[in-house]
């Protein structure tokens, strides 16, 4: 069954340009906005009279095993853009009323939306794969004469992809809820940024971090901030207990959203 | 009771109760109810669809038509109720079986004709690419098999939609509104292929409100007012529900003086009389005679069917 939903999906998707396009500026945008983090923000600056001697006294970034945080930490924030995708894919089926068509033609309501889930998957899994070819290559080219163990911090790997599919999972409810496409990616999109950050911050000054428990911000804490920019080990420590911590939370989270989707599609009228 | 030839009234109490027997039906509706809010759409429907039938659901705008549809199709959720497909409650497996277009024609703008109908394939399991090239040419769609689906004309959809309804030659087809968009041209050429279709043995479901088609493809019909069955049967019988009788002779007064006699309603219409008698008990060689020997001879004698147009006014007004 999950071969025919597979094959169905790829038949609607394979000569469908937007996605393609779409696809194709978040194959540009990783790789570009982490080698100019890389640049601007890391190689530029060693040479800097007050910056340089910073950052050369600390490990580089950049280089294994640091890039599969570094450049799991900057990519995340640009997952508003396979979001677009998500969001595309899904509210394409309701203005054009082919959901109720492979209803009609024998899918069952849960089939549909299980190819529906399959999308956001390997949308996820396309976008960590782009994510573990650039932090390779960063990585490579950071690479120094030291021995090091490539593969020591690669659980940024699978933390990034559940992120991905955690937050792609938020842009497909919303999409699956509202229907049309304009609506649904101006509603990600605004609480993507600014509303959620701004709440994260309001929470945090004024609400215990109460925002932590934000929909978006329970993923995003997997993925602290990078070690350079923690001073103390205690600071840092405590920032991986949260981590493990809210892998669990997006994992519960993960689960309901997609308890909702087919609670939903199961009693509602197509 | 008879399934069939049951005039019903818009009260849902008086409705008749249906001698069901799924097995020898194609779909069973036992007391099909739904709401929109507080609006019903429709009210305690039942009825059978024979197999080897072309069943008119005929009705007039937002009588329940595509809502009836939608259910048995599981697009809609019904209220109350339930439907059976080859005498089995409605499944995934059976609509694979059932070629079915529903309201408009549902397909992804930016991809052809071909590509749009690997995809009903895909997920059906009817047909395979010699079979879409088949269909195309049967709809006259084959010139245009690779342009997108957006740049077609409402026609041109309408055909497409058809096409992936008879995708794999499925033994049940339902169609909403089929002529929906079509040319006369294309209207008969539909019309033609329900005819060819019906004699080679497929059932179809058909929901129309252009009479005419109906009245000449279709053997069995439903009438819905407002959720309401009004009447089923087979559409013979319904157009049938009483015998005119039209009768000429020289002296039209003496005509109608004498054809007073034989009962019935008796009206001079142009150049004929009109005699209407209950529903099966006109017959033709006794008025002859009986005018004969009252010493009239008539130049012209025909039991009139009535128009379905008419009857369906009478129906739903």
């Amino acid at each position: 069954m999950m071969t025919s939903l597979l094959k169905t999906e790829w038949l609607k998707l394979k000569k469908y340009w937007a996605f393609w396009l779409m696809t194709g500026i978040v194959a540009l945008t990783y790789p570009g906005i982490n080698y100019m983090m890389y640049t601007e923000a890391y190689k530029n600056n060693l040479n800097d009279k007050t910056m340089g001697p910073i950052l050369r006294m600390i490990p580089n970034p950049f280089t294994f095993p640091d890039v599969w945080h570094t450049v799991s930490f900057i990519s995340s924030f640009f997952l508003f853009l396979p979001a677009i995708v998500v969001i595309m894919f899904i509210t394409n089926e309701y203005s054009y009323k082919t959901h109720r068509q492979n209803v009609i033609d024998g899918w069952s309501r849960n089939q549909f939306l299980l190819a529906k889930m399959i999308d956001v998957f390997i949308m996820s899994l396309v976008v960590t794969i782009l994510y573990v070819i650039v932090a390779f290559i960063l990585g490579n080219v950071n690479r120094g004469t030291k021995e090091v163990n490539v593969f020591s911090n690669t659980r940024y790997i699978g933390l990034f992809f559940l992120l991905n599919f955690s937050q792609l999972s938020i842009a497909f409810l919303i999409a699956f809820l509202v229907r049309k496409a304009f609506i649904a990616l101006g509603l990600f999109v605004f609480y993507f940024f600014p509303l959620e950050p701004l709440l994260v911050a309001l929470g945090r000054e004024r609400a215990n971090d109460a925002g932590r428990y934000l929909p978006l911000e329970i993923s995003d804490r997997m993925i602290p901030i990078p070690r350079m920019f923690i001073a103390g080990d205690k600071e840092w420590e405590s920032l991986v207990s949260q981590s493990n911590l809210h892998i669990v939370y997006s994992i519960i989270l993960t689960t309901v959203i997609w308890t909702i989707c087919f609670w939903v599609n199961k009693k509602r009228n197509l | 009771m008879s399934l069939y030839n049951q005039n019903c009234t818009s009260n849902a109490a008086s409705l008749p109760s249906f001698q069901i027997n799924p097995m020898s039906s194609v779909l069973t509706l036992n007391g099909i109810t739904k709401f929109y809010g507080s609006i019903r759409a429709l009210n305690n429907v039942s009825f059978e669809v024979p197999q080897g039938s072309v069943f008119g659901i005929l009705g007039p705008n937002g009588s329940g038509k595509t809502t009836l549809l939608s259910i048995v199709l599981d697009v809609l959720k019904a209220n109350n109720g339930s439907f059976l497909w080859f005498g089995q409650p409605g499944s995934p497996e059976q609509r694979r079986k059932i070629g079915s277009l529903l309201e408009t024609p549902n397909f992804y703008h930016y991809l052809s004709a071909v590509d749009n109908l690997k995809i009903t394939n895909s997920i059906s399991g009817r047909g395979n690419d010699a079979d879409i090239d088949r269909i195309l040419k049967k709809v006259k769609l084959y010139e245009r098999r690779k342009s997108r689906f957006k740049s077609y004309s409402l026609g041109m959809k309408q055909r497409l939609a058809i096409a992936a309804a008879l995708l794999g030659s499925p033994k049940v087809l339902v169609l909403d509104e089929p002529t929906n968009g079509l040319d006369p041209v294309g209207i008969a050429e539909i019309r033609e292929l329900i005819v060819e279709l019906r004699n080679s043995g497929h059932t179809i479901i058909m929901a129309s409100h252009l009479l005419d088609e109906v009245e000449k493809v279709c053997t069995h019909a439903a009438i819905l007012k407002t959720g309401e069955l009004v009447t089923i049967g087979q559409v013979e019988e319904i157009l049938m529900d009483e015998d005119v009788v039209e009768i000429s002779a020289a002296d039209l007064n003496a005509l109608e003086t004498v054809l007073k006699q034989l009962g019935g309603t008796v009206n001079i219409v142009g150049n004929t009389v009109q005699l209407i008698l209950p529903k099966g008990t006109a017959r033709l060689e006794d008025i002859n005679s009986f005018c004969f020997n009252k010493g009239i001879v008539l130049n012209h004698l025909l039991l009139k069917k009535k128009r379905l147009e008419a009857r369906f006014f009478e129906l739903t007004n």
